[in-house]
């Protein structure tokens, strides 16, 4: 099956665009697209001030030399003796995001500016922005950002977490061609805490599947889930994600199982599976701790959190099947 | 510092610092240690516990409310309170002070 290629880049803008993703209102600099992540209206953007995004090497340098304590690494990803991601902090520059063959990308303490420094000939780097970057920024601006999909079904948000490899995001697809709902994201999902009554905003319209599930989509899912590319040994597309926040409905944790009924109600939640959700292991600061806690104390409270079992041969078509007359259900 | 010893602990006063803080769910109490980031489970009667010691005026002092309220002998309940404190101690979630003169 043939891969769309992505759409060529467009003339350079002349000024900055505004964007809206994970709760930010985003400023981006002229020379930077991010993926998932188009333009909008200045008037739709929420009241607090803009996140600025933009191409600066030498600033970036300079803020980072200018440091006054040694960096600190707060995360590594390998890939056996391979580095493949680090986040280092340094205050007051901030933390800085590198991934070898993408680029640099300094995030300053408060979340509000990001600075970047694609290696060169990167022609992807822009990715690490919505897939790493604005999640943390969003973190450090007071969100908690949980690793998983979610939807919008009914005007609540609908939540999927799991070990990676759970199957998340193809069900979160499998919704999607289903229909009667919208993207709200995939991978990551940023929640404001919102005074114990987590409100759920919306990510990049990016949705990302294996090769091998790519080969089984038919022309109508594809149609779904927009345009296609290939990125890191994954198929990536670009579904419409929905506009607005939505306050948070359901939580199902997924899990690999041999028994047991396929999806069932927790009553009582285990907090460290909530903790264990978070996408943001780089934040250590007490105040962000704390609500990552507190978070893990209103998603329990909600009495909304669901054991969703993905036994042998069951594929996300049926998930999906199950996910939905259960909540209808409910 | 006061000793950490049995008959220490049940007659000091013991309290949460205040780089720690503590959450209850419906099955477990989970207690953040905010200087080292760590996270740590209780079940739920060493989490009531906890919360009795934060107000008592020594460790001691929880002992008979809860032999009542579990219907166990207080030599028991000291036992565990003990080891419960000092694994509390050990992982820098309580601290120890003089007892409380009055």
């Amino acid at each position: 099956m043939q891969i769309l290629p992505e759409a060529p880049a467009g003339p350079a803008r002349e000024r900055a665009a505004r964007s809206l993703a994970f709760g930010l209102p985003i400023e981006v600099d002229p020379g930077i697209e991010i993926p998932g992540i188009p333009d909008v209206d200045a008037p739709s953007l929420a009241s607090r001030p803009p996140t600025r995004v933009r191409l600066d090497p030498t600033e970036l340098e300079r803020r980072w030399n200018g440091a006054e304590l040694p960096p600190e690494r707060v995360r590594e990803m390998r890939d056996g003796e391979t580095v493949l991601l680090t986040v280092e902090l340094a205050p007051p520059a901030g933390y800085l995001l590198h991934v070898p063959g993408f680029g640099r990308i300094l995030i300053a303490p408060e979340g509000t500016e990001l600075i970047c420094d694609p290696e060169p000939g990167s022609s992807q780097w822009s990715i690490l922005l919505p897939a790493q970057a604005l999640p943390l920024a969003a973190t450090l601006q007071g969100f908690e950002v949980l690793h998983a999909s979610g939807v919008v079904l009914g005007g609540r948000a609908v939540l999927f977490a799991g070990p990676p490899g759970a199957g998340k995001s193809s069900l979160a697809a499998a919704l999607l061609y289903r229909g009667g709902v919208e993207l709200l994201g995939d991978d990551t999902v940023a929640l404001h805490p919102h005074g114990g009554a987590p409100i759920a905003h919306p990510g990049a319209a990016l949705l990302h599947l294996r090769p091998a599930e790519h080969e089984r989509l038919s022309t109508r899912e594809l149609a779904v889930l927009g345009p296609a590319a290939t990125i890191l040994g994954k198929q990536r597309y670009s579904p419409h994600v929905t506009g607005s926040p939505a306050p948070l409905g359901d939580l199902f944790l997924l899990e690999r199982a041999t028994h047991g009924p396929p999806v069932e109600h927790i009553e009582s939640v285990d907090p460290f599976a909530l903790l264990a959700s978070t996408f943001n292991l780089s934040v250590r600061t007490q105040e962000r701790l704390v609500r990552h806690l507190d978070l893990a104390v209103a998603l329990a409270a909600t009495g909304r959190v669901h054991r969703l079992r993905v036994q042998p041969g069951m594929d996300a078509t049926q998930l999906a099947e199950i996910v939905h007359e259960y909540l209808l259900e409910q | 510092m006061a000793s950490s010893s049995t008959s220490n602990l049940l007659t000091a006063r013991v309290r949460l610092p205040q780089h720690v803080v503590h959450r209850s769910f419906v099955a477990e109490t989970v207690v953040l240690n905010l200087r080292t980031g760590k996270y740590h489970g209780l079940n739920p009667t060493a989490g009531k516990m906890l919360e009795a010691l934060a107000a008592a005026p020594t460790a001691g002092a929880i002992v008979p409310e809860l032999a009542r309220e579990y219907d166990v002998e207080p030599a028991k309940i000291e036992s565990d309170l003990v080891a419960l404190c000092q694994g509390l101690l050990e992982r820098g979630l309580i601290e120890v002070v003089d007892a409380d003169p009055a």
